[in-house]
C-alpha cells in the first residue's frame, strides 16, 4: 500500500507550485489556474485523509466534492471580473489594474 | 445522531426569509416591465425582508437545536442575526438614493446584500468546518460581485479583480489549513475536534502548527488583518459606498463571530500553539492600519485604514480569550457596528449632495450642513473611543478585560494606537468645522431617510455610550451560550 506521507508530499508540493505561479504569473488568466492548482491540492490532502485515518471515511470526500464545486463556481465568477477588466482596458494583464493605490 | 432528521427547522426562518427576498427582489427587477413594478420599490422589498426576519428572529429567542452539529441556533447567533438585519435595514434605508445614483444593476445589488447577510449570519451560526466555509464563501462571493458594481468608475472592476484574485489564494490557504485540521483531528464537527484535541494530538505537532498558520492566514485575510489586508483599501475605494459600509460592518462581525466560535471552541486546548501568532496579527494590525491611516487623502481609504484599525482591536481579544473578553468583545463589536454606521450613513448623505469622496471635500460642511457635521463628529469621536459615546464605553471594558487576562502590554498597545487613530479623526473634523466651504455655500437639506437614519444611530452612539448596561446584558447572554 501506498503510505499517507506520499499523497501528503504530493499535495504540498502541488499547493507549492500553485502559490508560486500566483506571485510569479502576470495574467490574471493564470493567476486564477495556479489557485485551482492550490485548491486540488487540498482536495488531494482531504481525500488521502478521509481514505487512510477516518474510520467511515466520508467527511473528507464530501468535503473534496464541496471544494470542486465552490471552486468552480470562484472561477465562473473570476472570469466575469477578469472579462470586465479587459473590456475597459483591451488587456488580462494585472499589471494594467494600477489606478488605486495606497 | 438523529436519523430521523427530525430538527427544528423553523429555527432558519430568519435565514429562508432574508434568501427568499433575495430571489424576490431578482425576480422582481428581471420582470420590471412585465409586471409594472417601479425601481423604487425594491429596497423597500429589501427593507421589509430583512426586518421581518430580524424579528422572527426575536420571537425564537429560547430556542435552541443542533441541526446535528452542524449549525447552532442558540443566544450567540441570534444576537449577530438581529445585528445583522438591522445593518441591512439601516444600510438600505440610509443609501437608497445613492443606490439609485451610482449603481448599476439596481437588484441585483440589493439581493447580493441581502445573500451576503444569509453568509454571514450562517458563519456565526456554523459549528462545523465545511458549513463554516460555505457560509465564508457565500459572503465573500457576494461582495466579490457587489464591489464592482458602481456605475461608470473604472476603479470598480480593478477593486473587485484585486479583491477576488486575492481571496480565491486566501480561500486555499484556508482550506489546505482547515484540510490538515481534519486529518489531525479526523472530524470536522468542532465538537470533535475540541475532544480531539483535549486527548492529545503530541504527534502532529508540526503539522497543527502549519494548520494553524495557514488557517489564521485565511481568515486573517477576510478580516483584513495585516499582513493581509493589501486588498482591503482597494477594494473599500473602488466599491459603491454601501458596500463600503458593509464590507467595514457586517464582513468584520461575521469574521468575529467565527472566529469566536473555532478559537473559543475546538481550538482552546491548542491555545499554546496559536496564542502567539493571533497576538502578533493582532499587535501588526493595529500598528500598521492606524499609522497607514495618517496618510490618507480618500475618505473611503481613511475608513479602510480606520477598520483595519478596529479589526486590530477585536483581534487582541481573541488572543485573551475567555468567558469575560469574550463578553466583552460582543459588546465591543455592537458598539462598532453602530458606530461605523453613523459614520457612513453621514458620509452617504454628504456624498449625495457633494460626489466628493476626498477628505477636503467636507470643507465647510459645518456651515452648509452642520447637522451631518455633528453626526459625523460624533461617530468619528466615537471611533477614536472619545468619553461620552459609544467608543470609549465598549473601548474601555474591551481593554480591560484583555488586560485582566494577563495582556497587560497588548493593552497599552491598543490605548496608544487608539491614540494615534485620534488624529485622523480629528483631520476630517478640522475639514468640516475649521474651513470655509469651497463653492457653493448655501445651506442644503438631506432626504428624510438620510435624516432619519443618521439621527437613529447618532441616538445610538449616544445611549450606548453614556449607558451601556442593557447592551452589555445582551452580550453576556450571547458569551454565555458560547461557553456552556
Amino acid at each position: 500500500m501506498i503510505p499517507l506521507e506520499n499523497f501528503l508530499l504530493l499535495s504540498a508540493a502541488l499547493f507549492a507550485i500553485g502559490f508560486y505561479g500566483v506571485l510569479a504569473r502576470r495574467s490574471a488568466i493564470l493567476i486564477l489556474m495556479s489557485v485551482e492548482l492550490m485548491l486540488a491540492a487540498v482536495s488531494i490532502n482531504l481525500v488521502a485523509f478521509a481514505a487512510y485515518l477516518d474510520a467511515d471515511g466520508l467527511t473528507g470526500m464530501i468535503f473534496a466534492i464541496f471544494v470542486i464545486t465552490v471552486a468552480a463556481a470562484e472561477v465562473g465568477l473570476a472570469l466575469g471580473i477578469v472579462l470586465r477588466l479587459y473590456r475597459e482596458r483591451r488587456t488580462a494583464n494585472v499589471d494594467a489594474a494600477d489606478e488605486l493605490k495606497w | 445522531m438523529n436519523p430521523d432528521l427530525n430538527y427544528e427547522y423553523a429555527l432558519l426562518l430568519p435565514e429562508f426569509i432574508l434568501a427568499a427576498t433575495a430571489a424576490l427582489v431578482l425576480f422582481a427587477d428581471a420582470f420590471r416591465q412585465e409586471l409594472r413594478v417601479s425601481r423604487r420599490l425594491l429596497p423597500w422589498l429589501a427593507v421589509l425582508g430583512a426586518l421581518v426576519a430580524g424579528v422572527v428572529s426575536l420571537a425564537y429567542l429560547d430556542r435552541s437545536d443542533d441541526f446535528a452539529e452542524l449549525l447552532t441556533i442558540d443566544d450567540f447567533t441570534t444576537f449577530f442575526r438581529v445585528l445583522f438585519a438591522a445593518i441591512v435595514v439601516v444600510l438600505i434605508l440610509g443609501s437608497h438614493e445613492f443606490v439609485e445614483r451610482h449603481v448599476r444593476h439596481v437588484g441585483e445589488f440589493y439581493a447580493l446584500l441581502l445573500l451576503a447577510t444569509v453568509g454571514a449570519i450562517f458563519m456565526s451560526a456554523a459549528r462545523e468546518l465545511i458549513t463554516a466555509y460555505i457560509a465564508i464563501e457565500l459572503l465573500s462571493f457576494s461582495l466579490y460581485v457587489a464591489v464592482s458594481l458602481t456605475l461608470g468608475d473604472r476603479r470598480s472592476g480593478e477593486a473587485s479583480l484585486k479583491y477576488v484574485l486575492l481571496g480565491g489564494v486566501a480561500s486555499a490557504m484556508l482550506l489546505y489549513g482547515l484540510s490538515l485540521l481534519y486529518g489531525i483531528a479526523g472530524s470536522t464537527q468542532y465538537a470533535e475536534i475540541g475532544a480531539a484535541f483535549a486527548a492529545g494530538t503530541a504527534d502532529f505537532e508540526w503539522a497543527l502548527v502549519l494548520s494553524l498558520a495557514l488557517l489564521i492566514g485565511g481568515l486573517g485575510f477576510k478580516a483584513s488583518a495585516v499582513p493581509f489586508h493589501m486588498w482591503t483599501p482597494d477594494a473599500y475605494e473602488g466599491a459603491p459606498l454601501p458596500i463600503t459600509a458593509f464590507l467595514s460592518a457586517t464582513s468584520k462581525a461575521a469574521i468575529v463571530a467565527l472566529l469566536l466560535r473555532v478559537f473559543g471552541g475546538p481550538l482552546l486546548p491548542a491555545i499554546d500553539e496559536w496564542q502567539w501568532m493571533m497576538a502578533t496579527l493582532a499587535v501588526l494590525t493595529m500598528a500598521f492600519g492606524n499609522l497607514i491611516a495618517l496618510q490618507q487623502s480618500n475618505i473611503k481609504r481613511l475608513l479602510a485604514y480606520s477598520s483595519i484599525g478596529q479589526v486590530g482591536y477585536m483581534l487582541m481579544a481573541v488572543t485573551a480569550i475567555s468567558f469575560e473578553t469574550s463578553s466583552a468583545l460582543l459588546l465591543h463589536v455592537a458598539g462598532y457596528l453602530v458606530t461605523n454606521l453613523a459614520v457612513f450613513a453621514a458620509v452617504i448623505a454628504v456624498h449625495n449632495r457633494t460626489g466628493d469622496e476626498r477628505i477636503a471635500g467636507f470643507r465647510g460642511l459645518a456651515e452648509t450642513q452642520p447637522y451631518l457635521a455633528l453626526v459625523l463628529t460624533a461617530g468619528l469621536f466615537s471611533l477614536a473611543g472619545m468619553p461620552l459615546f459609544a467608543g470609549f464605553a465598549t473601548k474601555f471594558i474591551l481593554f480591560q478585560a484583555v488586560a485582566s487576562e494577563g495582556f497587560l502590554w497588548l493593552s497599552v498597545v491598543a490605548v496608544i494606537a487608539s491614540t494615534v487613530s485620534l488624529y485622523y479623526y480629528l483631520q476630517v473634523i478640522r475639514q468640516m468645522y475649521l474651513y470655509p466651504p469651497d463653492g457653493d455655500a448655501a445651506r442644503w437639506r438631506p432626504s428624510f431617510t438620510a435624516l432619519a437614519t443618521t439621527g437613529g444611530l447618532l441616538l445610538g452612539v449616544v445611549f450606548i455610550g453614556l449607558y451601556a448596561g442593557p447592551l452589555f446584558r445582551l452580550a453576556d447572554g450571547a458569551a454565555t451560550a458560547l461557553f456552556v
